[in-house]
Protein backbone atom coordinates (compact mmCIF):
# COMPACT_ATOMS: atom_id res chain seq x y z
CA UNK A 1 0.00 0.00 0.00
CA UNK A 2 1.11 3.71 -0.61
CA UNK A 3 0.70 6.14 2.24
CA UNK A 4 0.88 9.67 1.32
CA UNK A 5 1.05 12.58 3.99
CA UNK A 6 0.77 16.19 3.26
CA UNK A 7 2.47 18.13 6.01
CA UNK A 8 5.48 17.48 8.34
CA UNK A 9 4.95 18.78 11.51
CA UNK A 10 2.47 17.32 14.87
CA UNK A 11 0.24 15.69 13.40
CA UNK A 12 1.96 14.11 10.24
CA UNK A 13 4.48 12.77 12.44
CA UNK A 14 2.21 10.79 15.12
CA UNK A 15 0.29 8.98 11.96
CA UNK A 16 3.71 7.99 10.89
CA UNK A 17 4.82 6.33 14.41
CA UNK A 18 1.39 5.08 14.27
CA UNK A 19 1.04 3.50 11.34
CA UNK A 20 4.62 1.82 11.84
CA UNK A 21 3.57 0.57 15.08
CA UNK A 22 1.95 -1.74 12.76
CA UNK A 23 2.86 -1.65 9.50
CA UNK A 24 6.27 -1.62 8.41
CA UNK A 25 5.43 -3.18 4.72
CA UNK A 26 3.56 0.01 3.21
CA UNK A 27 5.63 2.92 1.71
CA UNK A 28 4.94 6.26 3.24
CA UNK A 29 5.71 9.52 1.03
CA UNK A 30 5.53 12.81 2.63
CA UNK A 31 5.62 15.94 1.41
CA UNK A 32 6.20 19.87 2.74
CA UNK A 33 6.93 22.96 1.54
CA UNK A 34 8.99 24.05 4.55
CA UNK A 35 12.32 22.73 4.06
CA UNK A 36 13.18 23.11 7.89
CA UNK A 37 13.94 19.71 9.04
CA UNK A 38 10.91 18.23 11.58
CA UNK A 39 10.45 20.71 14.55
CA UNK A 40 8.34 22.18 16.87
CA UNK A 41 6.25 25.22 16.03
CA UNK A 42 5.56 25.21 19.85
CA UNK A 43 9.16 26.11 20.53
CA UNK A 44 9.22 28.96 18.26
CA UNK A 45 9.12 31.69 20.62
CA UNK A 46 11.67 30.20 23.06
CA UNK A 47 14.10 30.38 20.00
CA UNK A 48 13.09 33.61 19.23
CA UNK A 49 14.07 35.05 22.87
CA UNK A 50 17.38 32.50 22.58
CA UNK A 51 16.03 30.60 25.56
CA UNK A 52 16.80 27.59 23.50
CA UNK A 53 19.06 26.87 20.20
CA UNK A 54 18.08 26.15 17.15
CA UNK A 55 19.02 22.62 17.79
CA UNK A 56 16.55 22.17 20.49
CA UNK A 57 14.03 23.37 18.23
CA UNK A 58 14.15 19.54 16.36
CA UNK A 59 11.10 17.75 17.34
CA UNK A 60 13.12 13.99 16.79
CA UNK A 61 16.29 12.59 16.34
CA UNK A 62 17.49 13.30 13.25
CA UNK A 63 17.39 10.04 11.02
CA UNK A 64 13.74 9.82 12.61
CA UNK A 65 12.61 9.62 8.78
CA UNK A 66 14.84 7.06 7.82
CA UNK A 67 14.20 5.24 10.83
CA UNK A 68 10.17 5.15 9.97
CA UNK A 69 11.05 4.18 6.71
CA UNK A 70 9.86 7.43 5.16
CA UNK A 71 10.45 9.21 1.35
CA UNK A 72 10.61 12.83 2.83
CA UNK A 73 10.76 15.47 0.17
CA UNK A 74 10.15 18.79 1.58
CA UNK A 75 10.95 22.45 0.42
CA UNK A 76 8.82 25.04 -1.53
CA UNK A 77 8.95 22.61 -4.55
CA UNK A 78 6.91 20.37 -2.75
CA UNK A 79 3.94 22.55 -2.56
CA UNK A 80 0.95 20.68 -3.04
CA UNK A 81 -0.68 22.09 -5.34
CA UNK A 82 -3.22 19.77 -6.55
CA UNK A 83 -5.42 16.86 -5.31
CA UNK A 84 -7.09 14.45 -8.02
CA UNK A 85 -9.35 11.81 -5.56
CA UNK A 86 -10.26 10.66 -8.68
CA UNK A 87 -7.16 9.41 -9.68
CA UNK A 88 -5.46 9.15 -5.94
CA UNK A 89 -2.92 11.52 -7.38
CA UNK A 90 -1.29 14.90 -6.13
CA UNK A 91 0.74 17.53 -8.12
CA UNK A 92 3.20 19.44 -6.50
CA UNK A 93 4.41 22.77 -7.44
CA UNK A 94 7.67 21.83 -9.24
CA UNK A 95 5.36 19.37 -11.06
CA UNK A 96 6.43 16.46 -9.78
CA UNK A 97 2.95 13.57 -9.19
CA UNK A 98 2.74 11.33 -6.55
CA UNK A 99 0.03 8.24 -6.21
CA UNK A 100 -1.71 6.52 -3.20
CA UNK A 101 -3.60 4.16 -1.76
CA UNK A 102 -4.51 6.34 1.24
CA UNK A 103 -3.75 9.95 2.29
CA UNK A 104 -3.39 12.32 4.94
CA UNK A 105 -3.69 16.03 5.12
CA UNK A 106 -1.95 17.72 7.51
CA UNK A 107 -1.36 21.04 5.75
CA UNK A 108 -2.15 22.80 9.39
CA UNK A 109 -3.48 26.54 9.60
CA UNK A 110 -1.87 29.57 8.20
CA UNK A 111 -1.76 32.92 10.40
CA UNK A 112 -4.64 35.27 9.56
CA UNK A 113 -3.90 38.45 8.65
CA UNK A 114 -5.58 41.59 8.09
CA UNK A 115 -6.55 42.29 4.27
CA UNK A 116 -5.20 46.19 4.48
CA UNK A 117 -1.72 44.85 6.04
CA UNK A 118 0.87 46.34 4.01
CA UNK A 119 4.41 44.72 3.21
CA UNK A 120 6.41 47.10 4.59
CA UNK A 121 9.55 46.06 6.76
CA UNK A 122 9.18 45.37 10.34
CA UNK A 123 5.96 43.45 9.89
CA UNK A 124 5.93 39.81 10.44
CA UNK A 125 3.71 36.85 11.23
CA UNK A 126 5.35 34.22 13.43
CA UNK A 127 4.32 30.46 12.42
CA UNK A 128 7.46 28.84 10.84
CA UNK A 129 10.92 28.56 11.67
CA UNK A 130 11.75 30.33 8.62
CA UNK A 131 9.07 33.59 10.40
CA UNK A 132 11.19 33.70 13.57
CA UNK A 133 14.65 33.62 11.63
CA UNK A 134 13.39 36.98 10.08
CA UNK A 135 12.08 37.53 12.87
CA UNK A 136 15.58 37.99 14.59
CA UNK A 137 17.79 39.01 11.65
CA UNK A 138 15.61 42.34 11.70
CA UNK A 139 15.57 42.99 15.18
CA UNK A 140 19.57 42.56 15.06
CA UNK A 141 19.38 44.56 11.83
CA UNK A 142 17.88 47.92 12.68
CA UNK A 143 18.67 47.57 16.73
CA UNK A 144 14.95 47.53 17.17
CA UNK A 145 13.81 48.81 20.52
CA UNK A 146 10.26 49.16 20.54
CA UNK A 147 7.84 45.70 19.34
CA UNK A 148 3.71 46.08 19.69
CA UNK A 149 1.93 42.71 19.31
CA UNK A 150 -1.62 42.43 18.15
CA UNK A 151 -3.30 39.91 19.43
CA UNK A 152 -3.80 38.48 22.84
CA UNK A 153 -4.26 34.78 22.27
CA UNK A 154 -1.35 32.57 22.89
CA UNK A 155 0.92 32.98 20.36
CA UNK A 156 0.26 36.87 20.82
CA UNK A 157 1.59 36.39 24.60
CA UNK A 158 4.56 33.78 23.74
CA UNK A 159 5.65 36.49 21.40
CA UNK A 160 5.02 40.11 23.72
CA UNK A 161 6.99 37.97 26.22
CA UNK A 162 9.57 36.67 23.90
CA UNK A 163 10.86 40.00 22.63
CA UNK A 164 10.43 41.24 26.35
CA UNK A 165 13.21 38.79 26.90
CA UNK A 166 14.98 39.98 23.74
CA UNK A 167 14.91 43.89 25.51
CA UNK A 168 12.97 45.36 23.30
CA UNK A 169 10.03 47.96 25.41
CA UNK A 170 6.69 45.49 24.11
CA UNK A 171 3.14 46.81 23.98
CA UNK A 172 0.34 43.81 23.28
CA UNK A 173 -2.68 44.97 21.49
CA UNK A 174 -5.63 43.04 21.95
CA UNK A 175 -8.76 43.47 20.22
CA UNK A 176 -11.44 42.21 22.71
CA UNK A 177 -12.01 42.80 27.01
CA UNK A 178 -9.23 40.26 27.76
CA UNK A 179 -6.41 38.26 27.01
CA UNK A 180 -6.64 34.59 26.02
CA UNK A 181 -10.15 34.85 25.61
CA UNK A 182 -10.35 31.62 23.81
CA UNK A 183 -9.23 29.76 27.16
CA UNK A 184 -9.65 31.31 30.22
CA UNK A 185 -12.66 33.07 31.34
CA UNK A 186 -12.38 36.19 32.84
CA UNK A 187 -11.31 36.40 36.11
CA UNK A 188 -7.79 33.95 35.10
CA UNK A 189 -7.44 36.62 32.49
CA UNK A 190 -7.30 39.61 35.03
CA UNK A 191 -4.46 37.52 36.95
CA UNK A 192 -2.58 36.71 33.34
CA UNK A 193 -3.09 40.26 32.52
CA UNK A 194 -1.39 41.98 35.65
CA UNK A 195 1.24 38.93 35.83
CA UNK A 196 2.05 40.57 32.00
CA UNK A 197 2.33 44.05 32.95
CA UNK A 198 4.27 43.45 36.27
CA UNK A 199 6.90 41.71 33.76
CA UNK A 200 6.97 45.48 31.74
CA UNK A 201 4.30 44.08 29.18
CA UNK A 202 2.04 47.25 28.53
CA UNK A 203 -1.31 46.17 27.68
CA UNK A 204 -3.64 48.25 25.52
CA UNK A 205 -7.47 46.90 25.39
CA UNK A 206 -10.17 46.53 23.94
CA UNK A 207 -7.16 48.72 20.76
CA UNK A 208 -7.47 47.21 17.60
CA UNK A 209 -4.63 48.71 15.33
CA UNK A 210 -6.20 50.82 12.34
CA UNK A 211 -2.87 52.04 10.74
CA UNK A 212 0.33 51.52 9.82
CA UNK A 213 3.21 54.30 10.04
CA UNK A 214 6.42 53.47 7.91
CA UNK A 215 8.90 55.62 6.08
CA UNK A 216 10.79 54.28 3.49
CA UNK A 217 8.90 51.04 3.36
CA UNK A 218 9.86 50.28 6.85
CA UNK A 219 7.72 50.15 9.94
CA UNK A 220 8.15 53.38 12.51
CA UNK A 221 4.81 53.28 14.16
CA UNK A 222 1.26 52.32 14.49
CA UNK A 223 -2.06 53.56 15.27
CA UNK A 224 -4.94 52.01 17.23
CA UNK A 225 -8.34 52.83 17.35
CA UNK A 226 -8.32 54.53 20.06
CA UNK A 227 -6.39 56.83 18.88
CA UNK A 228 -2.80 56.40 20.19
CA UNK A 229 0.30 56.34 18.10
CA UNK A 230 2.61 53.93 19.23
CA UNK A 231 6.72 54.12 17.67
CA UNK A 232 7.62 50.61 17.56
CA UNK A 233 10.37 48.73 15.11
CA UNK A 234 8.40 45.86 14.86
CA UNK A 235 4.75 44.41 14.67
CA UNK A 236 3.29 40.86 15.22
CA UNK A 237 0.48 40.01 14.13
CA UNK A 238 -0.52 36.90 15.72
CA UNK A 239 -4.88 37.36 15.10
CA UNK A 240 -5.57 33.83 15.17
CA UNK A 241 -5.06 31.09 12.65
CA UNK A 242 -7.26 30.17 9.43
CA UNK A 243 -6.93 26.22 8.56
CA UNK A 244 -5.29 25.35 4.99
CA UNK A 245 -8.04 23.84 3.49
CA UNK A 246 -7.61 25.57 -0.21
CA UNK A 247 -6.53 21.94 -1.26
CA UNK A 248 -9.37 19.78 0.16
CA UNK A 249 -11.99 22.25 -1.27
CA UNK A 250 -10.50 22.04 -4.90
CA UNK A 251 -10.57 18.57 -4.92
CA UNK A 252 -14.36 18.32 -3.34
CA UNK A 253 -13.89 17.08 0.16
CA UNK A 254 -16.09 18.11 2.48
CA UNK A 255 -15.12 21.44 4.43
CA UNK A 256 -17.01 23.36 6.56
CA UNK A 257 -14.36 25.83 8.59
CA UNK A 258 -12.06 22.58 8.58
CA UNK A 259 -12.20 19.39 6.36
CA UNK A 260 -14.91 17.82 8.36
CA UNK A 261 -13.26 14.27 9.53
CA UNK A 262 -15.21 11.45 11.40
CA UNK A 263 -14.15 9.65 15.13
CA UNK A 264 -11.93 7.54 12.63
CA UNK A 265 -10.16 11.02 11.29
CA UNK A 266 -11.80 10.15 7.89
CA UNK A 267 -12.94 12.71 5.81
CA UNK A 268 -16.27 12.25 3.18
CA UNK A 269 -13.91 10.67 0.84
CA UNK A 270 -13.24 6.96 2.02
CA UNK A 271 -9.30 7.01 1.28
CA UNK A 272 -8.63 10.39 2.80
CA UNK A 273 -7.80 11.22 6.37
CA UNK A 274 -7.28 14.70 8.04
CA UNK A 275 -5.70 15.37 11.36
CA UNK A 276 -4.47 18.84 13.09
CA UNK A 277 -5.14 22.78 12.60
CA UNK A 278 -6.63 21.97 9.77
CA UNK A 279 -9.15 19.44 10.43
CA UNK A 280 -12.83 20.11 11.70
CA UNK A 281 -13.74 17.46 14.52
CA UNK A 282 -16.39 16.60 17.18
CA UNK A 283 -15.35 18.24 20.83
CA UNK A 284 -16.77 16.19 22.76
CA UNK A 285 -17.15 19.05 25.77
CA UNK A 286 -18.45 22.32 22.99
CA UNK A 287 -20.21 18.63 21.63
CA UNK A 288 -20.38 20.16 18.38
CA UNK A 289 -17.74 20.39 15.63
CA UNK A 290 -14.96 22.34 15.72
CA UNK A 291 -10.84 22.95 15.04
CA UNK A 292 -8.86 22.78 18.34
CA UNK A 293 -5.68 24.32 16.61
CA UNK A 294 -2.90 22.51 19.90
CA UNK A 295 -0.62 20.57 19.17
CA UNK A 296 -1.39 17.85 21.41
CA UNK A 297 -4.99 18.04 19.57
CA UNK A 298 -3.33 17.40 16.46
CA UNK A 299 -0.98 14.64 17.96
CA UNK A 300 -3.56 12.57 19.39
CA UNK A 301 -5.94 13.33 15.64
CA UNK A 302 -2.75 12.44 13.76
CA UNK A 303 -2.16 9.41 15.64
CA UNK A 304 -5.86 7.80 15.50
CA UNK A 305 -5.57 8.96 11.86
CA UNK A 306 -2.31 6.72 11.23
CA UNK A 307 -3.70 3.67 13.01
CA UNK A 308 -7.10 3.46 10.58
CA UNK A 309 -4.86 4.41 7.91
CA UNK A 310 -2.88 0.76 8.74
CA UNK A 311 -5.89 -1.08 8.96
CA UNK A 312 -5.99 -1.09 12.69
CA UNK A 313 -10.05 0.58 12.95
CA UNK A 314 -10.23 2.75 16.24
CA UNK A 315 -12.70 5.24 16.59
CA UNK A 316 -11.48 7.91 18.81
CA UNK A 317 -14.25 10.85 20.82
CA UNK A 318 -12.46 12.37 23.22
CA UNK A 319 -11.43 15.08 21.72
CA UNK A 320 -11.27 18.12 23.76
CA UNK A 321 -9.02 21.25 24.02
CA UNK A 322 -6.35 21.28 26.11
CA UNK A 323 -3.65 24.21 26.84
CA UNK A 324 -0.65 23.97 29.13
CA UNK A 325 1.56 26.91 29.39
CA UNK A 326 3.33 29.91 31.54
CA UNK A 327 3.49 33.43 31.62
CA UNK A 328 6.43 34.26 33.62
CA UNK A 329 6.16 32.24 36.79
CA UNK A 330 2.60 31.15 36.39
CA UNK A 331 1.77 27.94 34.77
CA UNK A 332 -1.89 27.64 33.16
CA UNK A 333 -3.86 24.58 31.99
CA UNK A 334 -6.98 25.15 31.03
CA UNK A 335 -9.59 22.01 29.35
CA UNK A 336 -12.69 22.19 27.17
CA UNK A 337 -15.50 24.74 27.84
CA UNK A 338 -14.32 27.10 30.33
CA UNK A 339 -16.53 30.23 29.84
CA UNK A 340 -20.31 28.75 29.42
CA UNK A 341 -22.44 31.13 27.47
CA UNK A 342 -24.99 30.24 29.83
CA UNK A 343 -23.83 29.59 33.59
CA UNK A 344 -27.27 28.36 35.28
CA UNK A 345 -27.14 25.38 32.80
CA UNK A 346 -23.80 24.27 34.55
CA UNK A 347 -22.51 24.18 38.36
CA UNK A 348 -19.12 26.12 38.65
CA UNK A 349 -16.93 25.47 41.10
CA UNK A 350 -13.75 28.50 41.68
CA UNK A 351 -11.22 28.73 43.85
CA UNK A 352 -10.04 32.74 42.98
CA UNK A 353 -6.79 33.83 45.23
CA UNK A 354 -5.84 36.44 42.39
CA UNK A 355 -3.64 37.63 44.98
CA UNK A 356 -1.83 34.22 45.52
CA UNK A 357 -1.73 34.13 41.40
CA UNK A 358 -3.89 30.83 41.91
CA UNK A 359 -7.46 30.31 40.48
CA UNK A 360 -8.89 27.20 39.65
CA UNK A 361 -12.64 26.68 38.16
CA UNK A 362 -14.69 23.48 37.07
CA UNK A 363 -17.35 23.81 35.16
CA UNK A 364 -19.78 20.74 35.30
CA UNK A 365 -22.90 19.99 33.40
CA UNK A 366 -26.09 18.54 34.45
CA UNK A 367 -25.88 15.34 34.10
CA UNK A 368 -22.59 15.67 36.32
CA UNK A 369 -19.81 15.31 34.07
CA UNK A 370 -16.95 17.90 33.86
CA UNK A 371 -16.59 20.25 30.90
CA UNK A 372 -14.29 22.57 31.47
CA UNK A 373 -11.31 23.54 33.95
CA UNK A 374 -8.91 26.50 34.72
CA UNK A 375 -5.90 25.38 36.78
CA UNK A 376 -4.08 28.47 36.94
CA UNK A 377 -0.99 28.73 39.87
CA UNK A 378 -1.37 24.92 41.00
CA UNK A 379 -1.62 22.44 38.19
CA UNK A 380 -0.97 19.11 40.05
CA UNK A 381 -4.36 17.32 39.45
CA UNK A 382 -4.58 18.56 35.90
CA UNK A 383 -4.20 14.89 33.95
CA UNK A 384 -6.46 12.95 36.47
CA UNK A 385 -9.12 15.51 35.99
CA UNK A 386 -8.59 15.53 32.27
CA UNK A 387 -9.59 11.76 33.26
CA UNK A 388 -12.88 12.26 34.57
CA UNK A 389 -13.77 14.15 31.66
CA UNK A 390 -12.80 11.70 29.27
CA UNK A 391 -14.36 8.72 30.69
CA UNK A 392 -17.05 11.02 31.45
CA UNK A 393 -17.21 10.06 35.02
CA UNK A 394 -19.97 11.54 37.24
CA UNK A 395 -18.08 13.47 39.69
CA UNK A 396 -21.33 14.07 41.87
CA UNK A 397 -20.33 12.50 45.26
CA UNK A 398 -16.76 13.98 45.48
CA UNK A 399 -17.73 17.36 43.79
CA UNK A 400 -16.69 18.68 46.50
CA UNK A 401 -12.71 17.78 46.70
CA UNK A 402 -12.39 18.40 43.11
CA UNK A 403 -10.88 21.95 43.80
CA UNK A 404 -8.81 21.15 47.21
CA UNK A 405 -5.29 20.88 46.86
CA UNK A 406 -5.25 17.45 48.57
CA UNK A 407 -7.63 16.00 45.21
CA UNK A 408 -5.44 13.60 43.39
CA UNK A 409 -5.17 10.07 41.85
CA UNK A 410 -5.73 8.69 45.62
CA UNK A 411 -8.68 10.65 45.70
CA UNK A 412 -10.05 8.33 42.54
CA UNK A 413 -9.45 5.41 44.40
CA UNK A 414 -11.23 6.26 47.77
CA UNK A 415 -14.38 6.49 45.27
CA UNK A 416 -13.51 3.94 43.49
CA UNK A 417 -13.11 5.32 40.09
CA UNK A 418 -10.09 3.76 40.27
CA UNK A 419 -8.84 0.42 41.42
CA UNK A 420 -5.43 -0.12 41.78
CA UNK B 1 8.30 -5.05 31.33
CA UNK B 2 8.85 -4.62 34.88
CA UNK B 3 6.98 -1.65 36.70
CA UNK B 4 6.54 -0.22 40.15
CA UNK B 5 3.32 -1.75 41.64
CA UNK B 6 2.32 -0.24 45.73
CA UNK B 7 -0.67 -2.99 47.32
CA UNK B 8 -3.00 -0.58 49.03
CA UNK B 9 -3.46 -3.16 51.96
CA UNK B 10 0.47 -2.97 52.97
CA UNK B 11 0.79 0.97 52.83
CA UNK B 12 1.38 2.32 55.61
CA UNK B 13 1.98 5.98 54.58
CA UNK B 14 5.20 6.22 56.08
CA UNK B 15 6.39 8.27 52.97
CA UNK B 16 10.08 5.75 53.05
CA UNK B 17 9.54 5.78 49.63
CA UNK B 18 9.47 9.62 48.92
CA UNK B 19 12.66 9.76 50.93
CA UNK B 20 14.48 7.22 49.67
CA UNK B 21 13.53 8.55 45.95
CA UNK B 22 14.68 11.84 46.86
CA UNK B 23 18.05 10.76 48.07
CA UNK B 24 18.79 8.40 45.23
CA UNK B 25 18.13 11.53 42.85
CA UNK B 26 20.47 13.82 44.83
CA UNK B 27 23.73 14.74 43.95
CA UNK B 28 24.90 12.98 46.92
CA UNK B 29 23.09 10.52 46.88
CA UNK B 30 21.87 10.16 50.58
CA UNK B 31 19.16 12.02 52.81
CA UNK B 32 21.21 14.06 54.76
CA UNK B 33 23.53 15.11 52.20
CA UNK B 34 20.29 15.72 50.32
CA UNK B 35 19.14 18.11 52.71
CA UNK B 36 22.26 20.81 52.53
CA UNK B 37 22.03 20.70 48.21
CA UNK B 38 21.12 23.77 47.11
CA UNK B 39 18.51 22.26 44.96
CA UNK B 40 16.26 19.80 47.26
CA UNK B 41 15.89 17.09 45.48
CA UNK B 42 12.07 15.72 44.68
CA UNK B 43 10.75 12.62 45.59
CA UNK B 44 9.11 11.20 41.90
CA UNK B 45 6.64 8.87 44.01
CA UNK B 46 4.20 10.27 46.08
CA UNK B 47 2.27 9.29 48.91
CA UNK B 48 -1.75 10.00 48.50
CA UNK B 49 -3.96 9.27 51.29
CA UNK B 50 -7.21 7.21 50.34
CA UNK B 51 -8.63 8.00 53.72
CA UNK B 52 -7.65 10.61 55.87
CA UNK B 53 -6.15 10.04 59.01
CA UNK B 54 -9.51 9.01 61.49
CA UNK B 55 -11.49 8.62 59.40
CA UNK B 56 -10.24 4.40 59.63
CA UNK B 57 -8.99 2.41 61.86
CA UNK B 58 -5.42 2.80 59.76
CA UNK B 59 -5.17 4.95 57.37
CA UNK B 60 -4.78 4.07 53.90
CA UNK B 61 -2.75 5.01 51.30
CA UNK B 62 -0.81 4.74 47.91
CA UNK B 63 2.24 5.44 46.61
CA UNK B 64 2.32 6.92 42.66
CA UNK B 65 4.27 6.74 40.48
CA UNK B 66 4.73 6.59 36.73
CA UNK B 67 3.46 3.52 35.20
CA UNK B 68 5.66 3.83 32.07
CA UNK B 69 2.26 2.98 30.17
CA UNK B 70 1.93 1.35 27.14
CA UNK B 71 0.62 4.38 25.37
CA UNK B 72 2.16 7.03 27.08
CA UNK B 73 0.13 10.29 26.45
CA UNK B 74 2.81 12.24 28.32
CA UNK B 75 4.83 11.55 25.19
CA UNK B 76 2.10 12.28 23.05
CA UNK B 77 1.62 15.49 24.59
CA UNK B 78 5.27 16.52 24.83
CA UNK B 79 5.87 19.75 22.61
CA UNK B 80 9.42 19.22 22.58
CA UNK B 81 9.84 15.53 21.70
CA UNK B 82 11.20 15.27 25.07
CA UNK B 83 9.81 12.48 26.29
CA UNK B 84 10.04 9.06 24.63
CA UNK B 85 10.49 5.49 25.41
CA UNK B 86 13.78 3.81 25.71
CA UNK B 87 14.43 1.12 23.36
CA UNK B 88 16.44 -0.94 24.80
CA UNK B 89 14.49 -1.25 28.26
CA UNK B 90 11.05 -0.16 26.82
CA UNK B 91 10.71 2.61 30.09
CA UNK B 92 8.96 6.12 29.48
CA UNK B 93 11.71 8.78 30.34
CA UNK B 94 12.47 12.18 30.36
CA UNK B 95 14.99 13.66 28.23
CA UNK B 96 15.86 16.78 30.29
CA UNK B 97 18.12 18.28 27.73
CA UNK B 98 14.97 18.66 25.83
CA UNK B 99 12.55 19.99 28.68
CA UNK B 100 11.27 23.29 28.43
CA UNK B 101 9.10 23.12 31.26
CA UNK B 102 5.42 23.63 29.49
CA UNK B 103 4.08 21.19 31.57
CA UNK B 104 2.06 20.00 28.99
CA UNK B 105 2.85 16.01 30.59
CA UNK B 106 1.30 16.85 33.75
CA UNK B 107 -1.58 18.70 31.68
CA UNK B 108 -2.16 14.55 30.58
CA UNK B 109 -0.81 12.10 33.05
CA UNK B 110 -3.94 10.23 34.42
CA UNK B 111 -2.00 9.47 37.79
CA UNK B 112 -0.52 12.91 38.09
CA UNK B 113 3.26 10.99 37.53
CA UNK B 114 5.01 14.47 36.86
CA UNK B 115 7.00 16.26 39.34
CA UNK B 116 8.06 19.91 39.06
CA UNK B 117 11.18 21.10 39.15
CA UNK B 118 10.35 24.66 39.77
CA UNK B 119 13.83 25.57 39.51
CA UNK B 120 15.25 24.19 36.20
CA UNK B 121 11.43 24.54 34.86
CA UNK B 122 12.04 20.38 33.79
CA UNK B 123 9.56 17.53 34.13
CA UNK B 124 10.97 15.13 36.65
CA UNK B 125 9.34 11.38 37.09
CA UNK B 126 9.91 7.75 38.08
CA UNK B 127 13.10 6.63 35.86
CA UNK B 128 13.37 3.27 38.05
CA UNK B 129 16.54 4.54 39.87
CA UNK B 130 18.58 3.42 36.93
CA UNK B 131 22.13 3.08 38.49
CA UNK B 132 20.55 1.02 41.13
CA UNK B 133 19.90 -2.66 41.25
CA UNK B 134 16.88 -2.40 42.81
CA UNK B 135 14.94 1.18 42.81
CA UNK B 136 15.46 3.14 45.66
CA UNK B 137 11.40 3.23 46.80
CA UNK B 138 11.46 -1.07 46.66
CA UNK B 139 14.37 -0.97 48.83
CA UNK B 140 12.98 1.64 51.80
CA UNK B 141 9.40 0.32 51.93
CA UNK B 142 9.37 -1.47 55.00
CA UNK B 143 6.25 -3.69 54.57
CA UNK B 144 6.97 -4.72 50.59
CA UNK B 145 3.78 -2.71 50.02
CA UNK B 146 5.72 -1.61 46.94
CA UNK B 147 6.99 -4.20 44.48
CA UNK B 148 8.79 -4.05 41.54
CA UNK B 149 7.76 -6.85 39.02
CA UNK B 150 6.58 -7.70 35.79
CA UNK B 151 2.70 -7.43 35.43
CA UNK B 152 1.96 -10.73 34.98
CA UNK B 153 3.61 -11.25 38.63
CA UNK B 154 1.46 -8.61 40.27
CA UNK B 155 -1.75 -10.14 38.54
CA UNK B 156 -1.02 -13.72 39.91
CA UNK B 157 0.12 -11.98 43.67
CA UNK B 158 -3.56 -10.62 43.76
CA UNK B 159 -5.39 -13.83 42.91
C1 LIG C 1 4.45 30.29 18.20
C2 LIG C 1 3.48 29.17 18.41
C3 LIG C 1 3.39 28.58 19.67
C4 LIG C 1 2.52 27.53 19.89
N1 LIG C 1 2.46 26.99 21.14
C5 LIG C 1 1.63 25.95 21.36
C6 LIG C 1 1.59 25.32 22.64
O1 LIG C 1 2.29 25.70 23.58
N2 LIG C 1 0.73 24.29 22.83
C7 LIG C 1 -0.07 23.84 21.83
O2 LIG C 1 -0.83 22.88 22.03
N3 LIG C 1 -0.05 24.40 20.60
C8 LIG C 1 0.78 25.44 20.35
N4 LIG C 1 0.81 26.00 19.09
C9 LIG C 1 -0.06 25.46 18.04
C10 LIG C 1 0.60 24.25 17.37
O3 LIG C 1 1.87 24.59 16.92
C11 LIG C 1 -0.26 23.72 16.22
O4 LIG C 1 -1.51 23.35 16.73
C12 LIG C 1 0.37 22.52 15.54
O5 LIG C 1 1.59 22.88 14.95
C13 LIG C 1 -0.54 21.92 14.48
O6 LIG C 1 0.11 20.88 13.83
P1 LIG C 1 -0.33 20.38 12.40
O7 LIG C 1 0.48 19.15 12.14
O8 LIG C 1 -1.80 20.26 12.32
O9 LIG C 1 0.02 21.54 11.36
P2 LIG C 1 1.20 22.57 11.20
O10 LIG C 1 2.10 22.56 12.36
O11 LIG C 1 0.60 23.85 10.79
O12 LIG C 1 2.03 21.97 9.99
C14 LIG C 1 1.52 21.85 8.71
C15 LIG C 1 2.67 21.74 7.73
O13 LIG C 1 2.18 21.47 6.43
C16 LIG C 1 2.79 22.35 5.51
N5 LIG C 1 1.87 22.55 4.39
C17 LIG C 1 0.72 23.26 4.38
N6 LIG C 1 0.13 23.21 3.16
C18 LIG C 1 0.93 22.42 2.40
C19 LIG C 1 0.86 22.00 1.04
N7 LIG C 1 -0.16 22.35 0.26
N8 LIG C 1 1.85 21.22 0.57
C20 LIG C 1 2.90 20.85 1.35
N9 LIG C 1 3.00 21.23 2.65
C21 LIG C 1 2.03 22.01 3.16
C22 LIG C 1 3.04 23.61 6.31
O14 LIG C 1 4.02 24.42 5.75
C23 LIG C 1 3.48 23.01 7.64
O15 LIG C 1 4.83 22.69 7.64
C24 LIG C 1 1.69 27.05 18.84
C25 LIG C 1 1.80 27.63 17.57
C26 LIG C 1 2.68 28.67 17.34
C27 LIG C 1 2.77 29.27 15.97
S1 LIG D 1 4.27 10.01 33.29
FE1 LIG D 1 2.10 9.44 33.43
S2 LIG D 1 1.40 9.32 31.25
FE2 LIG D 1 3.67 9.27 31.23
S3 LIG D 1 4.16 7.08 31.19
FE3 LIG D 1 4.19 7.75 33.37
S4 LIG D 1 2.10 7.31 34.15
FE4 LIG D 1 2.01 7.24 31.86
Amino acid sequence: MNILIIGNSAAGTAAIESIRKHDRQSSITQLSDEAQPLYSRCLLTYYLSGSIDREKLLYREEGFHKKMGVDLHTGPGFRVVDLNPAQRRVTCDNGRTFYYDKLLIATGASPKVPDNLPFDKGIFVLRHLADVEEIKQYLRDVGAKRAVVSGGGLVGIKSAAALNECGLHTTLAISSQQVLSQVLDYDAAQIIGRQLRENNIEILQPAGITEIISRDNRLKGVKTDQGRELDCDVLIVAKGVAPNVRLAKAAGIGVRRGIVIDSFMQTDHENIYAAGDVAEAFDMAIEDYTINALWTCAVQQGRIAGLNMAGKKTSYNDIISMNSFNVYDISIISFGVTSPKDESEYSVLTLNQAERNIYKKIVIDRDNHIKGIILLGKIASAGVLLSLIQRRVDVSVFKDELLSDKFNYGTLVKYGVEKE
Amino acid sequence: MKKVYCQIEKCLACRSCELACAAAHSESKDIVGALQEKEMPRSRVRVEFIDEKGTLQRVRAVAVQCRHCEEPLCEQACISGGIHRDEETGDIVVRLDKCVGCWSCIMVCPVGAIVKNENMHQALKCDFCPDLETPACIVACPTGALVYCEPEEMAKEQL
